[in-house]
């Protein structure tokens, strides 16, 4: 039998698999359900800070029979904390979420600190990257990015900072190239400390907000800059955008990633006629997976199979409060799916 | 209607429109001291140009940066034709409502958007802004005495703090006096019956009409 690793790696490389890898990538795709880690040190909020926590939880999580994979970190504000946003860390039911920005205006962005990597919470996780390293255990380790819009927007008010693609269009495309090249630089870090696979998660970069004209010239831009700038660590990259992708798939289709990975209301069924054969992940919706049963769940997850899913994962970050039979049950489902 | 009335009005129209708030500002102090009907101006200029944009939005030929910039020229212009308003229209008791987006998320794009889509439409709101103390919802409910709660999340993890309100709005007596609609990425109509809201709305649009509905407001 294939190991998690391998099998991930082998569906990267477009090769033959038993069935598709069952993964949750961590970062903005919360993989964390208090059910499954209320016993023991290991939880959250705690967890947000300590890398030792940090390994243990992922380690709990997969034990536990939820994913096959590690995905650390489990928020999506480690890059705009070091970018001088501050965090308000939640707790075990709320995801950590900025409370401050540290910049009013896109024009101010040359006040923003450059991210220290040897400091907070950006060295926890390439530490816990390390120790997870070590166990070299076959599962494999998804590092995070939050995309360059979402930081960008959480650096700077959103609302100013979308006003401000139109109205300081040069400076913003400016701030935004620092964004992406401080994004590459934690990813790279990431990537040293022995992750398998980046995932670029943008969930404020969306058609809905930008439109078709704005998301090309920003969203997909500086996404793609960041994975050039990642082609010589050969590392292979997934990109998941949020929201409705019907107005967008032409330049969503220009994201150079490996594999794309949308929202629940993106149907796999949908983005597989128009995205041709790239790789897909996901998407199994988190509302099902919080509110339904376990049947839904393996229905779900079945029709996501069908339907042409190479990686199948929650659609979204998951509802603390998910039970975890349904987690559970979505795993049952890919391999009892492999057998028929 | 004389003709110039109308050019400026046409201005205040197009000007939110077309995003251009200089356009805007410069029409309504011309609009002011030509001494026409300031109702007039901001709903037949002003606000209309806003309903045109909120269309394009429904088409999709608008999104929503577009519509933040369209209401910000028209929020320069109410800024200047509003202090003029006859006493008997500015004091004239609008529904009132309160919008916020729940404990734990800060994503408020979308309540943004109700917010401006409620306020064009005619509605008084409270904006309690993002990351609300879910107790906040209903001590402004109560204090303010108003007719309609809206809130929003984006993220799976906080949507049940919207349960939580329905539940603190009962408990503080006041649920049956306010209609409670909510919206955002990961909510559903199901979602919303589940817990005890009176309403959902997918968009910003929508919401408009669905408060009426609800409200009974032709």
């Amino acid at each position: 039998m294939l190991s998690p690793k391998d099998r991930l790696s082998k569906v990267l490389k477009r090769e033959k698999t038993d069935r598709p890898p069952c993964i949750c990538p961590g970062g903005m795709m919360n993989m964390v359900i208090t059910e499954a880690s209320k016993d023991g040190e290991a939880k959250l909020p705690e967890a947000h800070t300590d890398e030792k926590l940090m390994v243990d939880l992922a380690v709990k999580i997969n034990e536990k029979g939820c994913f096959e994979n590690y995905g650390l970190p489990f928020c999506m504000t480690v890059e705009v904390e070091s970018l001088g946003a501050k965090i308000d860390m939640g707790s075990d039911i709320y995801e950590p979420h900025v409370i401050e920005y540290p910049i009013n205006s896109v024009g101010d962005w040359r006040d923003i600190p450059k991210m220290d990597f040897e400091e907070g919470r950006v060295k926890v996780v390439t530490n816990a990257i390390k120790m997870l390293k070590k166990k070299d255990n076959n599962i494999p380790i998804v590092g995070n990015l939050t995309g360059p819009i979402s930081v960008a927007s959480s650096v700077v008010e959103p609302v100013s900072f979308y006003k401000g693609l139109r109205k300081q269009n040069e400076e913003s495309h400016k701030f935004l190239e620092f964004i992406s090249d401080q994004l590459t630089i934690f990813a790279q870090k990431q990537i040293e400390s022995g992750v398998d696979i980046i995932v670029i998660s943008d969930p404020s970069g969306t058609g809905e907000i930008l439109g078709p004209k704005l998301f090309e010239e920003f969203t997909v831009k500086y996404i793609n800059r960041i994975i050039d700038n990642l082609k010589d660590k050969n590392i292979p990259i997934a990109v998941h955008i949020c929201g409705q992708m019907k107005s967008v798939y032409n330049q969503v289709n220009k994201i150079k990633s490996d594999v794309l990975s949308f929202d629940s209301m993106v149907s796999i069924e949908d983005s597989r006629k128009h995205l041709g054969d790239r790789l897909l992940m996901g998407n199994v919706s988190t509302y099902v997976l919080e509110y339904g049963n376990p049947e839904k769940v393996s229905q779900m997850t079945a029709k996501c199979i069908k339907d042409g899913s190479n990686i199948i994962s929650p659609a979204c970050g998951l509802g603390m409060r998910s039970p975890i039979e349904n987690i559970r049950a979505m795993m049952k489902s890919v391999d009892k799916e492999s057998k028929i | 209607m004389s003709n110039y009335k109308e050019e400026l009005l046409k201005r205040l129209s197009d000007g939110v429109l077309y995003m251009e708030d200089e356009d805007v500002i410069e029409a309504s102090k011309e609009y002011v001291v030509s001494g026409y009907p300031i109702l007039d101006g901001i709903m037949q200029g002003l606000v209309d140009g806003m309903n045109q944009a909120s269309k394009l939005y429904e088409e999709e030929e608008y999104f929503v940066t577009d519509i933040l910039l369209c209401s910000d020229a028209m929020y320069e212009g109410l800024d200047i034709l509003r202090p003029h308003l006859p006493q008997s229209e500015s004091e004239k008791i609008r529904p009132k409502g309160v919008i916020g987006v729940v404990e734990g998320d800060t994503h408020d794009i979308g309540k943004n958007l109700v917010k401006i889509m409620l306020e064009t439409a005619g509605f008084d709101m409270i904006d309690l802004g993002r990351d609300v103390p879910l107790n906040e919802f209903v001590e402004i409910a109560k204090k303010e005495k108003v007719s309609f709660v809206c809130m929003s999340t984006l993220m799976t993890t906080t949507m049940d703090g919207m349960g939580k309100v329905v539940e603190l709005l009962r408990d503080a007596g006041i649920r049956e006096d306010v209609k409670v609609v909510i919206g955002g990425g990961p909510i559903s109509k199901k979602f919303a019956d589940n817990i005890g809201a009176d309403g959902y709305s997918s968009n910003a649009v929508e919401a408009v009409n669905l408060l009426k509905n609800l409200l009974n407001i032709a």
